[in-house]
């Protein structure tokens, strides 16, 4: 944020010379400072990263016998082994199992509640968006009891899931995954909706638009970048979360990628290499994720920040 | 599921389903309660009642849980080897569910209570007793007694309340691991004294080699050598009733502990906290360092010496006390009470603790573990795994390591970070036992 600014007042200095000379941007010695500084602490997070990768092309053996700080080593094999002994294929698909579903579900609940929240008012408008927030704010492992009794007490006919109940199947991490993420997507959706000019609902309405049209076909193509930039950022909140999987899940073979890393490391012995070519091969999407729509994040996270 | 039995077609599955989970889990609730004891034993009749279904041959299906993720090396080998066998041998499809070690272990609670499996692998001891009291797992003792399994493996099995709730597979011992070259090029000997030990450490340093590897980062490797030192200083009932709370962690008998253990500290390795157990046998393995006291897993780090390591009992402190008890935790199974087809489980458990399993396991990858029945082949076995035996069995008295003698919560929660502690600042014994009682008070009651 604060590096590209320098550049931009430039030309207007010169066009007008005596006016602004500090104010929303910063003096060369300040901007050098503050670019030594971001680059340092760039570095700082990115260093273990960048540890984490470099250890992952080095050979166990080589390392544990000539320590850390060597250099050699290289191999391509920690790749290779970690695909196949954690099962990365078969974890993969599970993730996209859960991750997909979820999304859309959250998706599509969160729109029409936010539709309702934004075009309607009713009294306990703000009082229901003010619960779906709280609702956000509350720490999942809290509810990890609660949640687990109850989903060990709803039966679900076998061909849905092999155990007979809601533990133990993809729907419940799905419909975890959906909950806890309705919260956050509700209200940047309904924030983003009170943006709409009100005109065009009268137009509607005018036109003899039923709410649901009103819903579906005008409101949701005119929240598609809110809808894209949400969908990015709850694929990667989805397919990174680790918690529940852990906890509603029993089945070796029905973990997602990220608890599957697990399989990695052994009773007594954790080959931190594979371990680290494992979190590579596992990091992979996000990072592609990331990006390959970094603008979608960006405005993901801004998103009816302001109102228009 | 294949399992269940035919119901009348006028129930539906799902309306039995919530049948047996509300039953159940208004048994669990008063299993956790003060009915323990016979609140279990309804609790594994209800099991019984909703699983059926043939036991074992052709048709019946049993579901084995295991702590081992696939392709995680021998210790996933070898348990796949016995499902494997038991299928061939019976006709039963056993229905595997591999779990990695750490996962399987963080997680057991919601899985005993959720949709555990029939068998699933677990560890004698207080682990076990813990399940045994609030009623997880389904009394074993019409299975026993077992073929080639001793009255000592019998007692491993049994929980508080006198009945046995358990089948043991494997185990292995803690012991003081030395390279036979380094010794012999030095011309030194396993120690049989204390005098002896202690001129040995001295001729190491001598010779600038560390005495002993020690790594602790994570946290537990360092609980055999309290292990270890109380049971020599304190002897083992001491130990054990120390580990189930009946006795003072501040008292004279710990401070002694830690007092000793803090005079051997210079014997080790400086700076364990930042070195992991692997590490640790890395540094004995190159001859860094002259022995390292730990489980024969050791050579899983250090293979390619596996052929040059020996070990020798850590020798007697007190000679009132001796060195005739040693760390070998028992590996094995128990049948879960929430499990579908509990006649299906005893069947293969009983199976599991039999000489055929043992030999299955064996064939199938080794391991430094040895099997618990006597009468298993041994001719697969290394050096290390046939010194085991003889160790083992000489030892008249075996505890299973800290984190399984007593509640894992205590263990981890507890001991690990104080222990850790203890590492970092060795001189304040006084304040470090008596915050550990006060932490047992809360945990332990």
């Amino acid at each position: 944020m604060s590096i590209e600014t320098p550049t931009a007042p430039v030309p207007s200095r010169t066009a007008t010379p005596a006016a602004r000379t500090e104010g929303g941007a910063m003096s060369r010695p300040r901007g050098t400072v503050a670019t030594v500084v971001v680059a340092i602490l760039a570095l700082v997070w990115l260093f273990p990263l960048a540890w984490a990768l470099l250890n992952s092309f080095r050979d166990y053996g080589y390392t544990q016998a000539n320590g850390y700080l060597s250099f050699g080593g290289w191999t391509l094999d920690n790749y290779r082994q970690s695909w196949e002994q954690g099962r990365f294929g078969l974890h993969f698909k599970n993730s996209v199992i859960i991750t997909v579903p979820a999304v859309l579900l959250t998706l599509w609940l969160s729109s029409m509640v936010a539709f309702v929240l934004a075009r309607f008012s009713y009294r306990f408008n703000l009082t229901l968006l003010g619960i779906f927030l709280a609702a956000n704010l509350l720490p999942p492992q809290a509810l990890l009891i609660p949640v687990f009794r109850l989903f060990r007490e709803i039966p679900l006919p076998l061909f849905m899931s092999d155990s007979g109940s809601m533990l133990n199947s993809f729907w419940s991490l799905i419909l975890v995954n959906t909950a806890f993420q309705m919260g956050f997507c509700t209200f940047v959706l309904s924030n983003y909706m009170k943006t709409l000019p009100h005109e065009i609902y009268e137009s509607a309405m005018l036109d003899g638009a039923s709410v649901w049209r009103q819903y579906w076909q005008l409101t949701m193509p005119l929240v598609r970048p809110a809808l894209a930039a949400l969908a990015t950022l709850q694929v990667t909140w989805v397919y990174n979360e680790f918690f529940w999987a852990t906890v509603l899940l029993q089945q070796g073979d029905k973990f997602p990628i990220t608890s599957a890393l697990n399989n990695l490391r052994g009773q007594f012995f954790t080959d931190t290499n594979l371990v680290a070519a494992g979190s590579v091969v596992v990091a992979l999407p996000v990072l592609v994720v990331f990006f390959a729509l970094q603008k979608q994040f960006v405005s993901g996270l801004t998103l009816g920040s302001t109102k228009g | 599921m294949s399992s269940r039995t035919p119901r009348p077609p006028s129930i539906p599955g799902s309306a039995m389903v919530t049948a047996q989970a509300s039953r159940r889990s208004v048994l669990r609730a008063l299993g956790l309660g003060s009915l323990a004891l016979s609140s279990g034993s309804l609790l594994a009749a209800c099991g019984g009642d909703s699983g059926g279904g043939p036991a074992s041959g052709e048709g019946a299906t049993v579901k084995f849980g295991i702590n081992e993720a696939q392709g995680s090396g021998p210790a996933y080998d070898r348990l796949k080897a016995m499902a494997d066998a038991y299928a061939k041998e019976t006709g039963t499809e056993v229905s595997l569910n591999a779990v990695d070690h750490n996962t399987f272990q963080e997680s057991i609670n919601t899985y005993l209570q959720g949709t555990p499996d029939d068998v699933f692998t677990w560890f004698a001891g207080f682990r076990m007793a813990q399940f045994a009291e609030s009623g997880l797992i389904t009394d074993l003792s019409d299975v026993w007694p077992i073929d080639g399994l001793d009255d000592a493996f019998k007692q491993a099995s049994t929980a508080p309340d006198g009945k046995q709730y358990f089948v043991p597979v494997s185990y292995y011992p803690w012991a003081v691991f030395y390279r036979k070259s380094v010794f012999e090029k030095n011309g030194w000997a396993a120690p049989e004294t204390k005098d002896d030990f202690f001129a040995l450490m001295d001729d190491m340093q001598g010779k600038n080699i560390t005495p002993f590897a020690f790594g602790d980062k994570d946290g537990w490797p360092a609980m055999g050598t309290f292990d270890i030192l109380n049971m020599r200083l304190n002897g083992f009932d001491f130990h054990m009733a120390l580990m189930a709370g009946d006795e003072a962690w501040d008292g004279d008998e710990v401070k002694l502990v830690f007092e000793t253990w803090r005079d051997l500290l210079p014997y080790h390795q400086a700076d364990p906290l930042g070195r992991t157990w692997q590490e640790a046998a890395t540094s004995m393995g190159n001859g860094d360092c002259g022995m390292y006291l730990l489980g024969t897993f050791v050579v899983d780090a250090i293979a390619d010496v596996g052929d040059d390591l020996d070990f020798f009992t850590f020798p007697a402190l007190d000679d009132t006390i001796g060195a005739d008890a040693l760390d070998a935790p028992i590996d094995g199974f128990c049948v879960a009470a929430a499990g579908q087809n509990q006649d299906a489980a005893k069947e293969m458990v009983k199976w599991l603790g039999s000489a055929a399993a043992a030999d299955a396991a064996n064939n199938g990858a080794d391991a430094p573990f040895i099997a618990a029945n006597s009468e298993a082949s041994t001719s697969t076995y290394t050096d290390l795994q046939k010194k085991s035996v003889e160790v083992v069995s000489a030892a008249s008295n075996i505890a299973q390591f800290m984190d399984r003698d007593t509640n894992a919560d205590f263990a981890n929660t507890v001991m690990v970070p104080s222990i850790q502690e203890f590492l970092k600042n060795p001189d304040d014994i006084d304040g470090l036992t008596s915050s550990i009682q006060q932490q047992a008070n809360s945990i332990l009651g």
